[in-house]
């Protein structure tokens, strides 16, 4: 794993080495090695079905690995009251009781955890005009998952981990809850992980990325040191075997005329036929996702190659 | 914790409660009338020293009331249904537990304090309706001395109690197994009617080892009480069942197995001086459970019920524990 090497003055909060996770047949997750360091937000990309959630849920504590170790906030997911308090987790399907009300939920997670701070899903919720009375079962879509991400904010968690949180909101609510986050973040004691598929917000509010595919690990470290390791050239259609054994290419495809490529910088490339520019986090995400693609499909990425 | 067990539930627990007042409010009416009833025919049968076929010439209560109370053999299989069997298996099947299981509480003692109260609550509600049923029963307890009589015995004493905990376990065990509510609700009235049949058909006449009485042909023998007959016959002299009379008999022994020197009185004609000598050789019994063993009856059958009940909380607990959320 190139990335960002953790300093060791920069406590980690999530450290796993070779996690695997296999559901009888299916391999969900397989050498799973990942860093994030505390503070930050990281953005979980990847195609569906990559492994995001089954990370996650290994993260949270809810889904035993099948191989590997993990330490999550200094510790190993267990059940234990202090290890629980120190995780917020918010699961895609935004479990709530249909029948309870916000304000019942408030009321149990005051029971159940033990720094809860109940007034500011209140204050949240009344400033999205949500009504606190009413049955959650009831409340639109965008309006549940307000109440539920607002939720797992109040349990005050040192990690939060968040699946596909945004894509029930609308576009300004999202960029709302997202400006929470960061600024939640920057309040210090907090680290992010949050899945989606919307790199646009992700890249508004994320300095740290893993990016599954597969179900096997393809990046994870800092987003501009990833950034910056890699470029797409664009050059004539010529012999690229010097290029490719330099640099790692993600992505190739050649037209009659020219040949574009993206790589992973292994040092400047000097090769003057080329030219060299950066890329984007979201042309990064689309050359990576195609990554644990069949072969089939990464062909139609090189079409007109007969011509 | 308590305070989530209570939101979720209240609603339930609340028409539990109706129900329950309900019952109550009926029985007692009903109750208090059948056992006035009772006292007046039994001080009327005592001027007239007539009491001993006052089984057969007083009814008690009424055929609604009567078979309402019937009814209540059901009640632990509701709570099964209706508190156990989702108990787990909805949270699982909406996800909802992945809400529960994240706050700062551990599943373990999310489950022993869910499970612990739901089984407390429907032991309480068991106990309540088995207390007023049995004090509902007693005139007709008295009258019929059948205490023993299936229906009679799972619906008296403390066995609903143990019915109740077994119901809530099982549905418990299937939630988390199936984790599909509907799937567990059929495999819980299915494994609860099947539990129930197999101890009453099978193992309730085995409790403790039945007592055999012989006795006289011509005195008879009826035990004490509210006694349970398994098995009554005669012997032959030569130890053989005499199959029992279909036709024409003599003292209860079919014309085919009477000795030879009952030969005319196989044909109709009082048995003479060497007929009664013969038939002497034969003798009653009857293999029976004492009417005094009734408290034992109850206390193994509520032991076995329990212990069912324990069992399949422990097999919860390692299917929850263990297996990924």
């Amino acid at each position: 794993m190139i990335g960002v090497q953790a300093v060791p003055e920069v406590a980690t909060a999530i450290r796993t080495s070779g996690l695997s996770k296999r559901y009888r047949r299916v391999c969900a997750l397989s050498d799973c090695t990942i860093t994030v360091p505390e503070g930050r937000i990281s953005a979980l990309v990847g195609p569906n079905g990559a492994g995001k959630t089954t990370l996650l849920r290994l993260l949270a504590g809810l889904t035993r690995p099948t191989g590997g170790d993990l330490i999550v906030n200094g510790g190993v997911p267990r059940q234990d009251p202090a290890f629980l308090a120190g995780i917020g987790y918010l699961a895609q399907e935004i479990p709530l009781y249909r029948r309870l009300s916000a304000e019942d939920h408030i009321r149990a997670g005051a029971h159940l955890n033990p720094c809860w701070d109940g007034e500011s899903v209140r204050e949240r919720l009344k400033a999205l005009t949500i009504p606190l009375d009413r049955a959650v079962g009831t409340l639109s879509g965008g309006q549940h998952a307000q109440v539920a991400l607002a939720l797992t904010l109040a349990k005050r968690p040192r990690l939060l981990l968040l699946d596909e949180p945004v894509a029930a909101l609308d576009p300004l609510a999202r960029r709302n809850f997202l400006a929470i986050l960061a600024d939640a973040v920057a309040a210090g004691g907090l680290t992010v992980v949050l899945s989606s598929h919307l790199v646009a917000d992700l890249e508004r509010v994320c300095d740290h990325m893993i990016m599954l595919a597969a179900s096997r690990v393809q990046l994870c470290g800092d987003i501009d040191a990833l950034l910056a390791e890699h470029q797409v050239l664009v050059g004539p259609r010529k012999d690229t075997s010097a290029i490719e054994r330099d640099h790692r290419v993600v992505l190739l495809s050649r037209t009659p005329r020219q040949v574009t490529m993206l790589v992973r910088r292994n040092g400047p490339v000097i090769d003057p036929a080329f030219q060299a520019s950066d890329v984007s986090l979201e042309e990064l995400v689309l050359a990576y996702m195609g990554q644990g693609a069949p072969p089939a499909l990464t062909q139609l990425t090189s079409i007109g190659d007969d011509q | 914790m308590t305070w989530l067990v209570w939101r979720l539930h209240r609603t339930q627990l609340c028409i539990a409660a109706a129900l329950l007042a309900a019952l109550t409010v009926l029985l007692l009416v009903t109750g208090l009338q059948m056992a006035s009833q009772y006292h007046s025919a039994l001080a009327a049968c005592g001027a007239s020293g007539s009491c001993a076929n006052l089984a057969s010439t007083l009814f008690l209560g009424s055929h609604a009331v009567g078979f309402l109370v019937i009814m209540t053999l059901g009640v632990p299989a509701l709570f099964g249904l209706f508190w156990g069997a989702p108990l787990v298996a909805s949270e699982l099947e909406t996800g909802t537990s992945q809400f529960a299981w994240m706050q700062s509480v551990t599943r373990r003692r999310w489950l022993a304090v869910t499970a612990g109260e739901m089984l407390l609550a429907a032991a309480a509600w068991g106990g309540a309706v088995s207390g007023l049923v049995t004090w509902w029963s007693g005139p007709d307890n008295a009258l019929q001395l059948d205490q023993f009589k299936p229906g009679r015995f799972d619906i008296m004493g403390i066995v609903p109690v143990g019915y109740a905990l077994f119901a809530m376990a099982l549905g418990l065990c299937a939630g988390a197994l199936v984790r599909r509510t509907l799937p567990a609700l059929a495999v819980t009235l299915a494994g609860f009617i099947v539990v129930r049949a197999a101890v009453t058909l099978w193992l309730r006449p085995h409790y403790l080892s039945a007592v055999t009485v012989t006795y006289k042909l011509f005195s008879g023998y009826t035990p004490t009480g509210s006694y349970w007959q398994l098995a009554q016959g005669i012997r032959s002299p030569g130890g053989g069942l005499v199959p029992a009379p279909n036709g024409a008999a003599v003292d209860g022994i079919p014309v085919g197995s009477l000795p030879r020197a009952c030969a005319a009185a196989a044909s109709g004609i009082r048995p003479g001086p060497s007929c009664r000598q013969a038939l002497a050789a034969f003798h009653g019994f009857i293999t029976y459970q004492p009417a005094s063993r009734y408290w034992a009856f109850q206390g193994i059958e509520f032991g076995i019920f329990a212990a069912l009940a324990a069992a399949l909380i422990a097999v919860t607990a390692v299917v929850l524990l263990r297996r990924d959320a």
